[in-house]
Formats: C-alpha cells, structure tokens, sequence
C-alpha cells in the first residue's frame, strides 16, 4: 500500500522498557524462548542474553515438558517472531473461563 | 468498512485473536498498524486443546500469524461514525485525469481521501477511490471516488 512506505516502518511495539528484562518470545513453527532482553530493532529481530529454550515434547510439539535447553547469547529473527510477552506478570493459570461463567450463572440466580 | 479500520476502532476494547497454531488470545487491544501486528494487555492465553491457560500482563503479536480477530459488536457501529467523520473533514479531492483523445487514456491519482476524476480528452471515465487511483476511458467514461485503494477502469460505449 503506497501509504506505508518501509521508511514508516516503526514498529508499535515498544521494547524499550522491556531492556535488560526476561522476555518470552515464540517463533513461528511452535519454538519458544526464554531471555534477558539486550537490544532490539523496528523490524523486532530481538537478542537474548542467557537464552533458553522450552523443549517441547516430540510425539506432542503443542505441549511444553517443562525442561529447558540453555541456549545462552541469541539473536532472533524479527520475521520469524510470532509473539512477545514479558516474563513479568506471566503465569500459568486453571481455566479462567469455568470461573467467569460460574460466576455470572450465580448472580443470575441472585 | 475495512477490516483494518474496523481493528483500529477496536483499539481499547476487548478482543479474541486466534493464531495459525490454534492458541487464542483474549485480552484488551492496545495498539495495531498496517500490518495487523498488535499489542494486547490483560491477556488471556488458552493453548490449542484449551488444556492451558496463561496470564499475560501484556503481549505483542505478529500480524502475519493471526488467522481470526473476534471483536465485539458494538465497533461496527463505531466504524460508521468514523468513516462518515472522515468524510466530512476529507471533502472529495481530484482523483482522476483523462488526457487522451482518440485512445482515450486517463490516468489519475488520490491522495488518501479519495475523490473523483474526469478526463477531459474525450470524456473517459475513471474511477478514483483512496490513496491511488488509476482511470482509464474510452470515448465516454465516468469516474467515481470513495474509498481508500482505487482502481481505474475504462468502459467503451
């Protein structure tokens, strides 16, 4: 589209207050890892310092196992990123959507 | 109604996005460009089988991996208002210009708002409608702008 030239390419997301902080990053093809945020660009290529990888079970690559595989120093291609999250504020829950729906079904009843 | 626009309209309301792979995303979007890249916050992550669940403070995703967005209903509301807002503050501009006589050739171009053009050599039509337009006539033509992207086409009568 002729009104987004590449020289407009600046990307929405803003690393900058993730530097020097964990961040999880998920590649395209199911990879995801884990790191120490050291430097950026706006095409969101990312390195990691003391990287590691989630080992995902081979007959299952949708499930993690939860062992790690340390990768440490790493660059990852922008094209390639499919998500970035922070590690901060980043945790597993039980089915959050159960909760909500048995909630609302008891204020009904109220 | 763009599907890009009605996103950004989206900006700050409660959206589900699911991936390529199967995981969803639910959670408030923050921010979104061209390219459908967005930022999310207050993020739920439910796994392919919806067997997991993760809390995200906040998280970006790569537009090129998103199948669906789900958004609520009410933004399509919004939409219309923005639109008919842009129009009003973006009165129709040139967007067309014919230039030819016997071949009948126009050539025209918008710029972001879309608008109309005319060809002056032997009435071509052109159509006009966004931020590139392209007219092309024959003999007798019309042109018409609305949109954002245009297309030009030229009708032998």
């Amino acid at each position: 589209m002729a009104s987004t030239p590449p020289t407009k390419k600046e990307s929405i997301l803003d690393l900058q207050k993730f530097l020097g902080k964990g961040l999880t990053v998920k590649f395209t093809g199911g990879r995801e890892v884990q790191g120490i945020l050291k430097g950026y660009d706006p095409l969101v290529n990312i390195t990691l310092d003391n990287c590691e990888e989630f080992i995902r079970d081979p007959q299952d690559p949708l499930s993690l196992t939860g062992e790690k595989r340390y990768l440490g120093l790493v660059v990852c291609r922008g094209s390639s990123v499919m998500m970035v999250c922070p590690m901060e504020g980043c945790e597993e829950i039980d089915n959050p959507y159960l909760t909500q729906e048995e909630s609302t079904t008891a204020e009904e009843e109220n | 109604m763009l599907p890009l626009s009605l996103l950004r309209t989206g900006q700050g309301h409660q959206i589900m996005v699911e991936l390529k792979n199967g995981e969803t995303f639910n959670g408030y979007l923050v921010n979104c460009d061209n390219w459908m890249n967005i930022n999310l916050k207050n993020v739920i992550r439910t796994s392919k089988d919806s067997d997991k669940f993760w809390k995200l403070q906040s998280c970006y995703i790569r537009g090129n991996t998103i199948k669906y967005i789900s958004v609520p209903d009410e933004i399509i509301d919004m939409v219309v208002e923005e639109e008919q807002v842009v129009k009003q503050h973006q009165p129709a501009s040139s967007a067309g210009r014919g230039d030819s006589s016997s071949r009948g050739r126009g050539r025209g171009r918008g710029d972001g708002s879309g608008g109309r053009g005319r060809g002056d050599g032997s009435s071509s039509r052109g159509r006009g409608d966004g931020s590139v337009g392209r007219g092309r006539g024959e003999y007798r033509g019309r042109g018409r702008g609305d949109g954002s992207v245009g297309r030009g086409r030229g009708v032998h009568t």
